[in-house]
This record gives structure tokens, C-alpha cells and sequence, in this order.
């Protein structure tokens, strides 16, 4: 075939020796895809206009085969034309979905940051609630012994109580002395006035007898 | 030809009820089976559990936790008979796998475990030294480069259940058969304190009788319970400062922040809260639990793992609820 068609395939790598008539059709019948048409109508210009070249008709039909031979290449250049701008409209979509790729590759990662940092708060506040726990359970326990405040007023009215208390008792003990000293004083009194009585007993008895005696 | 067809044919038929009777043996020796003991490897990717024929398992988390995971990665990689009488205690260093049982403790290496893949409770220090209680009503201390006993601990009344330490103070916890939970220096070996937790009104249970089953500290606060109600003690001020009604005797206790886990009699997993209330209770497979471990090691296997009166070992990944099940 024409080197044409050859030269037209985008991403060709140059290597004409090497490149086999299979490879070769195949990729055209891929690419190939819309235009069903285009190849043919190349094939035809070129032999219209060879034949054109070498024929003798008269010169109205010439140019009537030389505009057609003109419209068959308009229609051509059209079809490349579209297709060039197909490939740039397929080569800007390409870019935007990159730039998208990398956008969602950067929101992920932003999300991954995320969810570290609220893992990290997360750990925060359970120590909180931990702390906030044992704090409540401690309270509980206190709470139930009295307070210290009430314990103080209780202690000190207690201590009041016992000095007034022990200086009754001082009182008391002071008087039991008193009463104690002064019945022995009474006691010893009786006594001395009982040995008193007894001795002036006797004395008279004494004295009554040596009388009787005289007589 | 016809007696030597009846006789293959009765040669299978021998052969099925062999290999029945084998598969019924094996059978009822997982119906009775209990898991006493569970300790991970230090790398956190193996979990060791002991039974009470003696034999250690070790399973592969690393294999049970992959998303493609199969039937048979939730079986042991690696079973070995370790003692005549069950395996009480398991606890892992930073090389060896220590295990008791009825009297003996044997180290056995991890880095070889995992290549092929004492009525004794045992603790470790931070010193290296290896703490043991056990049935003789005293706490021996050893040194485990050595292997040679350092000191013994004595004053419980009774043969000791649980052991626990207490780093910041470098205090050791012991609790036992004969209700007492005593703390001893780690250093000089007198006790410096002794709870009787059933004289407390609050956590006593007297229909369940004075043990103390499980026990566990961090530092400030302490859990103990067995047969006195599970309760949460201050150790500052050695008072009771909540207590958990739990149903039945709780095995095993463990802070895990702000929460507390426990496991007992029942099928299930306790979750409790410090101030005092249960939170909630997670189904398992086994009808009574025995331990309760949780994989700190590794921060990607970071799992828990109950097992008890069956031989099934529960694998909770979100705490909340039980993901599946390691079998012996």
C-alpha cells in the first residue's frame, strides 16, 4: 500500500522495515473505526485522478471530474480535520481527569490526617472520661465519710464538755475532801469528849469510894 | 473372588469404624477440654494458649486476621504436650515462652515456636526475675538468668491464685484461696499491706465463699474479685471504691483505658465502667470463661482473646462484639 496511511497513525514509532503488512492492518482496521469510508475515498481520489491525468475527453466533462476530484479532498481534509480535533478534545479530557485524580489523591490523604487526629482525640478523651470516672468514684468514697469542718465542731465541743466535766469533778472531789476533813474533826471531837466523860466517870467513882472508905 | 471381595469389603468396613472412632475420641477430648491460659508472642503476631492436658497451641494471629483467611488458619499451627497436668499460667518475655504447670515451669524459645510453628501462676518483673506463686502458700521469686530462687514471700494462709505488679512503686500484688490480698515490696520482701476483702460488707459474698480469683493493678487502682463481688479498690487510700454486680465469680480482670474488662462464670465478657455499672455484657462461645488477654504487642493484630470451659478460643477485633473463633 501508499505510505499515506502509514505516516497517519498517531504513536508510530518510525521502525518502517521492521513493521509487518499484518501489524499494520491491524492496527488500521483498530483505529479505522468511524471513518469506514475515508480510506476508500482516498484510493478513489487517486484513481480518478490518474485516470483524469491520462485521459482525452473533452475539456467540460475534465472539469467536471477536476471539481469532483476537488469535493472528494474537501470531504478528506474534513474527516482529518475531525479527527484532529477529536484527538485534542481526547487529550484534554486525559488532563482533567489527571488533575481530578490527583485532587482526590490529595483528599484522601487529607482524610487519612483526619482520622489520625481524631483517633489521637478519641484516646484524649477516654483518659478524660477515665480520669473524670476514678474522680467520681473517690468523691463517692469520700463523700460518705463526714466533713471534716463538722468533725472539728464536733471535737472541740467534746473537749469543751470534758474540761467542764473534769472541773466538776475537781468540785466534787474538793468537797468530798471538805466533808471528809470535817467529820474526822467531828468524829475526833466525839471521841476526846467520850474519853473526856469516861475519865471524870472514873475520877468520881474514885473520889465516891475513898469517902466510903472514911466513914 | 467372592471371599476376597467380602473380604475388602469387611477390611473398609473395620477401616470406617476406625477412623470414626478415632474422629468420636477426638471429639469428646474437645468436649472437655478448658483453656486455662493465653499469652501472645512478644512480636504480637502468635497467641499461645494452654489446656488442661498439658498441651500448648500456638495459633497464628497474623494467618486469622488476613482478609483472606480460611478455615484452617484458624487452627493451631503448632500443638505440643508441655506438661503432665494442665497448663495453669502462660507468660511471654521478651525471647521465651514461659509456661506452668503442676510443679514444673519450662521456658521454651518463640523464635523456635514459631519456625515449626504448677497449680502455677507465674509474673514477670522488670529486673528479670521471674515471680512464682503457688501451691505451697508462698511466693518464690527467680532469677531467670540463673534459674536460681532469690527470695521467698511467705504469709498467705493458703495456696495463691493471682499475682500482679506494681510498677510505679515496684510493689508486688498477691491474691489467694485464703482471701487476702497482700502487697509485698519487691525489694525487701516483708508486706507492707494485707486487704481482707471479704471483712468489706460492700464486696463480700459469702454464698460464694472468700477466694480471691483475679486480680490486676495499674499503679493507682486495683481490681480484684473471685468470690467476693468484682470491685475496684483505691490503693492510696486501701478503701473499696466501687463494686460491680457481676452475676457469678469473675476469673480475670484488666484495665483497658477508660474501661474494664472481666471475664467469670457465664458465657460472656464483661464490660464495666469505673464508676460502677456494667455497661455491657459480649456473648461468647465457651459456657465459662478462664482468661482474658489483649494483644498490646502489635498495633495492627491489636485484638482480644477469651477462651475458657471449651476449646474454643473467641477473637474480639472491635471489642464490641466477637469476630470469630480459634479452635485446638
Amino acid at each position: 500500500m501508499s505510505r499515506c496511511p502509514r505516516a497517519a497513525l498517531p504513536g508510530y514509532s518510525g521502525q518502517m522495515g521492521t513493521i509487518t503488512d499484518d501489524e499494520v492492518i491491524r492496527k488500521r482496521l483498530l483505529i479505522d473505526g468511524d471513518g469506514a469510508g475515508d480510506d476508500r475515498r482516498i484510493n478513489l481520489l487517486l484513481k480518478s485522478f490518474t485516470k483524469w491525468c491520462h485521459s482525452n475527453v473533452t475539456p467540460e466533462e475534465g472539469f467536471t471530474q477536476y471539481q469532483r476530484m476537488l469535493g472528494t479532498l474537501a470531504q478528506c481534509e474534513f474527516s482529518m480535520g475531525k479527527t484532529l480535533l477529536v484527538y485534542d478534545m481526547n487529550l484534554k479530557e486525559m488532563e482533567n481527569y489527571e488533575k481530578i485524580y490527583t485532587d482526590i489523591e490529595q483528599s484522601i490523604i487529607a482524610a487519612h490526617e483526619k482520622i489520625a487526629e481524631c483517633k489521637k482525640e478519641i484516646q484524649r478523651a477516654k483518659r478524660i472520661r477515665k480520669n473524670r470516672q476514678e474522680y467520681d468514684a473517690l468523691a463517692k468514697v469520700i463523700q460518705q465519710h463526714p466533713d471534716r469542718h463538722e468533725t472539728m465542731k464536733q471535737l472541740k465541743a467534746l473537749d469543751k464538755e470534758l474540761h467542764q466535766l473534769s472541773q466538776i469533778k475537781e468540785n466534787v472531789e474538793d468537797k468530798l475532801e471538805l466533808r471528809k476533813k470535817q467529820f474526822h474533826v467531828l468524829l475526833s471531837t466525839i471521841q476526846e469528849l467520850q474519853q473526856t466523860l469516861e475519865n471524870d466517870e472514873n475520877d468520881d467513882a474514885s473520889q465516891e469510894s475513898p469517902m466510903e472508905n472514911g466513914d | 473372588m467372592n471371599n476376597n471381595k467380602s473380604g475388602c469389603i469387611f477390611i473398609c468396613v473395620c477401616f470406617y469404624f476406625l477412623k470414626s472412632y478415632a474422629l468420636t475420641n477426638r471429639r469428646l477430648v474437645l468436649l472437655h477440654m478448658s483453656v486455662f491460659s493465653q499469652t501472645f508472642s512478644p512480636c504480637g503476631r502468635f497467641l499461645a494458649a494452654g489446656n488442661n492436658y498439658g498441651e500448648i497451641a500456638v495459633f497464628s494471629l497474623s494467618a486469622a486476621l488476613s482478609p483472606d483467611a480460611t478455615g484452617m488458619s484458624q487452627k493451631p499451627i503448632l500443638t505440643f504436650a508441655a506438661h503432665e497436668g494442665p497448663v495453669f499460667s502462660l507468660i511471654s518475655t521478651d525471647t521465651h515462652l514461659l509456661s506452668a504447670g503442676n510443679g514444673e515451669i519450662s521456658a521454651w524459645s518463640w523464635a523456635e515456636l514459631t519456625k515449626r510453628v504448677s497449680n502455677e501462676i507465674v509474673n514477670q518483673l522488670s529486673d528479670n526475675s521471674l515471680i512464682v506463686g503457688g501451691g505451697d502458700n508462698n511466693i518464690h521469686i527467680m532469677d531467670m538468668e540463673t534459674g536460681t530462687f532469690k527470695s521467698v514471700l511467705q504469709g498467705h494462709k493458703d495456696y495463691i491464685h493471682c499475682l500482679s505488679f506494681r510498677e510505679r512503686e515496684g510493689e508486688l500484688l498477691s491474691g489467694g484461696e485464703d482471701g487476702a490480698v497482700r502487697i509485698w515490696d519487691a525489694r525487701t520482701g516483708q508486706t507492707v499491706h494485707c486487704i481482707e476483702v471479704f471483712k468489706y460488707e460492700e464486696c463480700t459474698r459469702p454464698q460464694f465463699g472468700k477466694w480471691i480469683g483475679c486480680l490486676t493493678t495499674d499503679s493507682d487502682w486495683m481490681l480484684c474479685g473471685g468470690g467476693p463481688a468484682l470491685s475496684l479498690w483505691h490503693l492510696r487510700s486501701m478503701s473499696p471504691t466501687s463494686v460491680f454486680s457481676l452475676a457469678g465469680c469473675q476469673r480475670e480482670a484488666v484495665f483497658y483505658q477508660d474501661l474494664i474488662l472481666t471475664v467469670g462464670e457465664g458465657p460472656y465478657v464483661s464490660h464495666c465502667v469505673p464508676g460502677g455499672t456494667v455497661k455491657a455484657q459480649i456473648p461468647s462461645s465457651s459456657p465459662s470463661l478462664n482468661t482474658l488477654t489483649l494483644n498490646l504487642n502489635s498495633n495492627e493484630h491489636r485484638v482480644m482473646t477469651t477462651a475458657g470451659s471449651s476449646d474454643q478460643i473467641d477473637v474480639f477485633t472491635n471489642f464490641s462484639y466477637r469476630a470469630f473463633s480459634l479452635s485446638f
